[in-house]
């Protein structure tokens, strides 16, 4: 239970003497991923703020080596913060030792000891802070009955299954009753199967005890489905805070539009013009009138008519009867996933995926539509995501 | 299919025939001179100078002579030599280890200036055979008054085994995650407890083999403590053998039996340490 504050968090990795070496010589070093590269090194995270409320449930996701693990590391104490505050409970907390920050990880490995039994993997910390015997008892059986482990406590980890072993190690760290939880990619290890039972039972360990949670992930079901909210990093930078509702619904930027949502959201290059005072949208033959609500944000940031990005999720896109104030696309491949059909479809050069119903509401069955027939798609003013050039939501 | 199938099943017959008989000839010629020395050693004094050629005498002792086992004790301070041997190749084997484990920890877990540089001058200095500083080390050991002394055995021997250590410890250090050690920090430990409570009992293995195997090569060492002791109580096993290595005669029965006897505690520790040796030094060399 606690509030933490990240301010300006920065981290810099130095150049090792190799590096600056390489750099004499070339005058740049070579760079292997987007990350700022200065003088002073590579830049991991910058401008890193975020206030996190008691009890919430933060997940930090991104692609690789977007600097969300640091983030995390920082946090715990495991990696050196090179510039800003980090608080926990309005204590500042840069050059804190890990153990002085009443915080417990779980780490995407597990990270158990393994020359120790369950029991004396999750007594460990206790041990440590030299708590009464009967009182570690308790808890470490108490944790146990949680995670349902209490059958494996004799056990070395080696004779536990991955996702046994996940569960000693969420149970080392709840031990602790710590101010913070905070977990690296703890489902990462796991086939497909366990690891949507391990995200339905840590939903389950967040009602059962009282904590503040930082989770770090790459996949953005379980960013969805945890969080409270939602911080998507890219290139050590953030690129947008909120519930997951709010980033699926409104994406800041192309990249938060792209790495939300599954299928990938659909882009088509379009115009976005201004009638008599409405704005509307225009891709090819189909023009659409935005809704109310985008009217209204547009206006407000004066948004001058241009050329867009025009972002629809595969959802969104809805079959017309008719050719029209339409879309044409051909379908490459139809893929029947039960309950609805994918169609990935060709519009003028311009890869389309659209998601729609095996049958429609007046009972016609839309799954006999096949490769190489035409496809008439249109969507709805209100599901129209719109970039500018920088990438960035316009309506923002 | 029958008829493809003969020709390659004479062939694999073959093969294992011939490599039966690499490993048998690789086995005598490796184990012949232990042998011999077994057998010469259970052997009287005249049968052992008596001619096999002349068919006076066999290989395989005629009238077994266990008790020459027993002589060698009242012969010379066997048991002297014996306590000798353990202090020097037990205090070597401590000092090696308390300063290899804490140079191969940092070396694998710390980043600093000079890191490989330190690590090839760590490597070249196992690369000097002892014969070779003889001179240097007497001179060293002179000005320290440790020329006669066991005390200066147990730093030689620990000093020219401590590249072995650092760099089979490190490999050990560095094929165990780390994140392990990063949890034990934040469970409460600090570095120095993470690195006793977690590190070393999960490199127990590597470290018990660099142990014995430091243990074997002080155990074994003949040149320096031949040229360092001169007083026959401060002898190693190794040194104080060739008590029967005297100016008139040889003794070879006595010299065989206390080289037998020398080298059963090495053959011991090495049939302890073979599973692990081999674990061990393949566990080091790759980064898990």
């Amino acid at each position: 239970m606690a509030t933490l504050n990240l301010k300006n968090i920065q981290k810099i990795y130095p150049h090792s003497s190799d590096q600056k070496k390489a750099k004499k010589k070339k005058g740049e070093p070579e760079k292997k991923t987007n990350l700022q590269v200065t003088d002073q090194g590579v830049i991991a995270v910058q401008s890193f703020n975020l206030d996190i409320a008691d009890k919430e449930f933060i997940v930090l996701v991104g692609p690789s080596g977007c600097g969300k693990s640091t983030t995390l590391r920082m946090v715990a104490g495991l990696e050196e913060i090179s510039g800003g505050e980090l608080y926990i409970d309005g204590k500042l907390m840069n050059d804190v030792e890990p153990k002085n920050r009443d915080i417990a990880m779980v780490f995407q490995s597990y990270a158990l000891y393994p020359h120790m039994t369950v029991y004396e993997n999750m007594a460990f910390p206790l041990k440590l802070r030299k708590m009464d015997k009967d009182e570690i008892d308790r808890r470490v059986k108490e944790a146990a009955e949680i995670l349902d482990i209490t059958q494996y406590l004799d056990r070395k980890p080696k004779a536990l299954s991955g996702g046994q072993r996940q569960r000693v190690a969420i149970g080392r760290a709840i031990v602790r009753e710590p101010k913070v939880l905070l977990m690296d990619e703890p489902l990462s290890n796991l086939d497909a199967k366990l690891r949507n039972q391990m995200r339905a039972e840590i939903i389950k360990l967040r009602q059962k005890i009282n904590t503040t949670f930082i989770y770090v992930t790459h996949d953005q079901t379980e960013a969805m489905t945890l969080g409270d909210r939602i911080v998507i990093m890219k290139d050590g930078f953030i690129q947008q805070i909120g519930t997951p509702q709010e980033v699926f619904d409104h994406p800041a930027n192309l990249f938060v539009s792209g790495f939300i949502g599954m299928p990938q959201m659909n882009y088509f290059n379009a115009k976005l013009v201004n009638e008599g005072g409405k704005y509307a949208v225009a891709v090819e033959s189909c023009k659409v009138v935005l809704s109310d609500e985008k009217q209204k944000n547009l206006t407000a940031h004066k948004v001058q008519p241009q050329d867009i990005t025009l972002g629809v999720r595969p959802s969104h896109m809805v079959l017309a009867k008719q050719p029209g104030n339409t879309l044409s696309a051909i379908i490459d491949v139809s893929e029947l996933m039960g309950s609805e059909v994918h169609f990935h479809a060709n519009a003028n050069g311009k890869d389309v995926v659209v998601i729609v119903p095996t049958m429609n509401a007046d009972g016609e069955r839309i799954d006999s539509y096949h490769a190489g027939d035409k496809l008439n798609l249109t969507f709805s003013g209100n599901v129209c995501h719109l970039f500018g050039k920088d990438g960035k939501n316009l309506e923002f | 299919m029958n008829q493809v199938k003969k020709p390659v099943s004479v062939k694999k017959v073959i093969l294992r025939v011939l490599l039966y008989f690499v490993v048998l000839d690789v086995c005598v010629i490796t184990l012949y001179p232990y042998f011999a020395m077994l057998c010469t050693a259970l052997k009287d004094r005249s049968e052992i100078f008596a001619s096999i050629a002349l068919g006076k005498s066999t290989i395989l002792p005629v009238n077994v002579m266990w008790s020459n086992f027993i002589d060698i004790w009242s012969r010379a301070p066997m048991a002297r030599y014996l306590l000798n041997s353990i202090l020097i190749a037990g205090g070597s084997t401590v000092i090696a280890m308390l300063c290899g484990i804490p140079a191969a920890y940092a070396l694998a877990r710390m980043k600093f200036k000079g890191q490989t540089i330190f690590l090839g001058f760590v490597i070249v200095s196992q690369m000097f055979a002892p014969v070779v500083l003889l001179i240097g080390i007497y001179k060293v050991m002179g000005a320290m008054g440790l020329t006669d002394s066991i005390l200066g055995l147990i730093f030689i021997n620990a000093a020219f085994n401590q590249a072995f250590t650092v760099w089979l410890l490190r490999g050990t250090f560095m094929g165990i995650s780390a994140e392990m050690e990063q949890a034990a920090t934040i469970d409460g430990c600090t570095r120095v407890q993470s690195m006793l409570r977690v590190l070393l009992p999960v490199a127990a293995p590597g470290i018990v083999t660099t142990l014995i195997f430091i243990f074997i090569n002080a155990w074994n060492e003949y040149t320096v403590a031949l040229c360092l002791i001169s007083t026959d109580t401060l002898k190693p096993l190794t040194v104080g053998i060739n008590t029967f290595n005297g100016y008139n005669m040889i003794e070879w029965q006595y010299l065989f039996a206390a080289s037998i006897f020398a080298i059963i505690p090495v053959v011991i520790l090495f049939m302890c340490i073979e599973k692990n040796l081999v674990s061990g030094l393949a566990s080091g060399g790759v980064k898990g």
